[in-house]
């Protein structure tokens, strides 16, 4: 099991404090290609973050990989993220002035890796995702699927664990989507494990799992 | 180290206008504080050029006239110096009294030879005069003391004039002018920026007045001065003396005029620090007003740049590494645009000291290795300021938070 999620509650506290996690439960096996889906303001998002270490939360317990994740300092939240997770964000979240290779190698920078060797890697990962001919060229320069494919690259440089996306196809036409999902789907046959949060019905169906959340709770049938 | 300078530089290169404009405030600031600093070393230059504390351990005195009534005297008495002065001043001030010179002085005389004449003053001297009056000897001798001694018919005369009397003042020397109704041979030929007059034995002087014993002035070289209080002390003593030998008041300024130049240099010398220190504050306010520049810009660049931290944060960069990074970019700055506005100043004031070569007020207003390592210094620790603050700042948002910034 790589990730396992005890009673985990999540409150934002704003001016009316908004109880956004209630005890959710949730078990993901390595090797699993597994879809959060929900209504917007179901609390997937948040349980995606919570899962990334990008957000904490207020009880309960959650292992990932074997790793007690509760209370972590910045630095060891950017070290665990660094090394265990990589993301992929519906708007691909790719530094504009860095082009392909740049933006693909940049997590290897934060772990010290020779600029060398990780554009090297980074290359690597990009011929990986069809992209090598367009390794020097900025993400202005790309289309949607191109970019999507560029943020998968950088997601798996460091060789993870585990890949988050947040509504990777969010932004994308529908033959686009269907691209990166097969580049999905051909991860997940490599055996990373892959968990998507999305609100569209097209791209849960192509998971091998459906956890499906509604106002923070996990409906039952799909634990 | 390497990686990290490449990171910034595509950062700086980025954001082209920006980088620009922050760093024409920094290096605006630097030129500013450079020609300041600069300025303030050439007028420091220029006076340490007219007086050192060494050479300015001396009292000038020349006699005046009593205002007030003492002894049975009435005021308004003249005071007139005389060369038994000296072993008494000596006598009686024996902490703070090396030595005491007199000079007798003619106020004009005529100076001529087959060629032409001049008219300028005669001074009877000794040989310690050549570094008082910091006389820049040409060609030939200044006096010595064999010529006190055999009290000889010798002359030292300025450049100008050796010109004026000779038509070539290299043949001065060796030749002869005619003063006083007396011939004299011509020892050496000097330069001074202000100073004309022709020097003779304080001794040959004295003989021509008829050894009446009155000098012009008397110069009181002081020993254990080192403050204003030992200045003011020692020059007490030696109006206490004089007050006694030609019986005034000692409290009477006027009897005698004393000349602390020991104590006109040190307060010259406040002066400047005060000038020097003050060319720092203005300086540093405004190399500080480019910083508070920086340190905006900076704040402006680290909220732009939020959903990107926010990219970094997510894919691993640690809190320290965000704030090393823009702090590096904000020393790299301040740095280097610091060092062209060194440049800029170091070059204006080069050409500034050009022009003025041959001003009194300012000499050599140049900025030396000190004065550029400490405005690196300050660049360095100012450039680490201004981009600290914004760079906390960048470290607290949270990295989902920066992640919803657009």
């Amino acid at each position: 099991m790589i990730i396992h999620l005890e009673d985990i509650n999540k409150t934002y506290h704003g001016a009316v404090p908004l109880h956004v996690l209630k005890g959710i439960n949730l078990n993901i096996d390595r090797g699993e290609l597994v879809s959060i889906m929900g209504a917007s303001g179901s609390g997937k998002s948040t349980l995606l973050n919570i899962i990334g270490i990008l957000d904490n939360y207020d009880s309960g317990e959650y292992i990932l990989d074997g790793t007690l994740i509760r209370n972590l300092s910045e630095n060891r939240a950017a070290e665990l993220r660094n090394r265990m997770i990589g993301f992929v964000f519906q708007s691909f979240n790719l530094i504009n002035y860095k082009n392909a290779v740049e933006n693909v190698a940049l997590p290897l920078f934060y772990q010290g890796v020779p600029r060398r060797k990780r554009n090297a890697m980074a290359m690597e990962q990009l011929e990986r995702m069809g992209l090598a001919d367009r390794a020097h060229h900025l993400p202005g320069e790309m289309s949607g699927g191109q970019k999507q494919r560029v943020a998968i690259a950088r997601a798996l440089i460091t060789n993870p664990s585990l890949i988050l996306a947040d509504e990777p196809t969010g932004a994308l036409d529908s033959k686009t989507s269907q691209e990166v999902m097969e580049v999905f789907r051909q991860l997940n046959s490599d055996g990373m494990t892959i968990v998507i949060v999305t609100h569209d019905p097209g791209v849960g169906q192509q998971t091998n799992r459906i956890i499906r959340i509604s106002d923070g709770i996990i409906l039952p049938d799909n634990v | 180290m390497f990686d990290l300078f490449r990171e910034i530089a595509q950062t700086l290169r980025h954001n082209k206008l920006r980088t620009a404009l922050t760093g024409f405030a920094v290096a605006w600031g630097i030129f500013m504080l450079i020609i300041l600093l600069g300025m303030s070393r050439g007028v420091f230059n220029s006076f340490s050029s007219f007086a050192s504390a060494e050479q300015s351990r001396t009292l000038s005195i020349w006699g005046g006239w009593t205002g007030k009534a003492h002894h049975g005297y009435k005021e308004g008495r003249r005071i007139i110096l005389e060369n038994d002065d000296k072993p008494r001043i000596r006598h009686d001030n024996p902490h703070y009294v090396e030595n005491v010179f007199a000079t007798k002085e003619i106020d004009s005389a005529q100076v001529s030879t087959n060629r032409d004449y001049i008219s300028n003053p005669v001074y009877g001297h000794y040989p310690e005069e050549i570094k008082r009056a910091k006389l820049n000897m040409l060609y030939g001798r200044f006096l010595n003391q064999r010529d006190l001694d055999e009290t000889r018919k010798v002359i030292v005369i300025q450049r100008q004039n050796a010109k004026t009397l000779f038509g070539d003042e290299t043949k001065a020397v060796g030749s002869r002018v005619q003063a006083l109704g007396l011939s004299w041979l011509v020892i050496g030929v000097y330069d001074h920026d202000w100073e004309s007059g022709s020097y003779v034995p304080f001794t040959t002087a004295m003989m021509l007045s008829g050894n009446d014993g009155k000098v012009s002035q008397l110069m009181v070289s002081l020993k254990n001065v080192e403050n204003m209080d030992d200045g003011t002390e020692a020059e007490a003593g030696v109006r206490k003396s004089l007050s006694a030998s030609h019986d005034f008041a000692s409290d009477d300024t006027g009897a005698v005029h004393i000349w602390n130049r020991f104590n006109s240099y040190l307060s010259n010398m406040t002066a400047l620090n005060i000038l020097d220190i003050a060319v720092w504050i203005i300086g540093i306010f405004t190399l500080l007003s480019g910083i508070v520049g920086i340190s905006n810009i900076m704040f402006v660049s680290v909220r732009e740049r939020t959903h990107e931290i926010g990219i970094r944060r997510a894919i691993g960069a640690k809190p320290r590494s965000i704030l090393i990074q823009i702090v590096t970019e904000s020393v790299a700055i301040t740095t280097i645009f610091g060092y062209i506005g060194i440049v800029l100043g170091t070059m204006v004031t080069a050409l500034i000291a050009k022009i003025t070569a041959d001003a009194d007020f300012l000499k050599d207003p140049t900025v030396n290795i000190s004065i550029a390592i400490k405005v690196t210094v300050v660049l360095i620790i100012a450039g680490a300021l201004a981009g600290l603050f914004p760079a906390l700042k960048a470290t607290k948002v949270k990295p989902v938070e920066a992640l919803r910034d657009e």
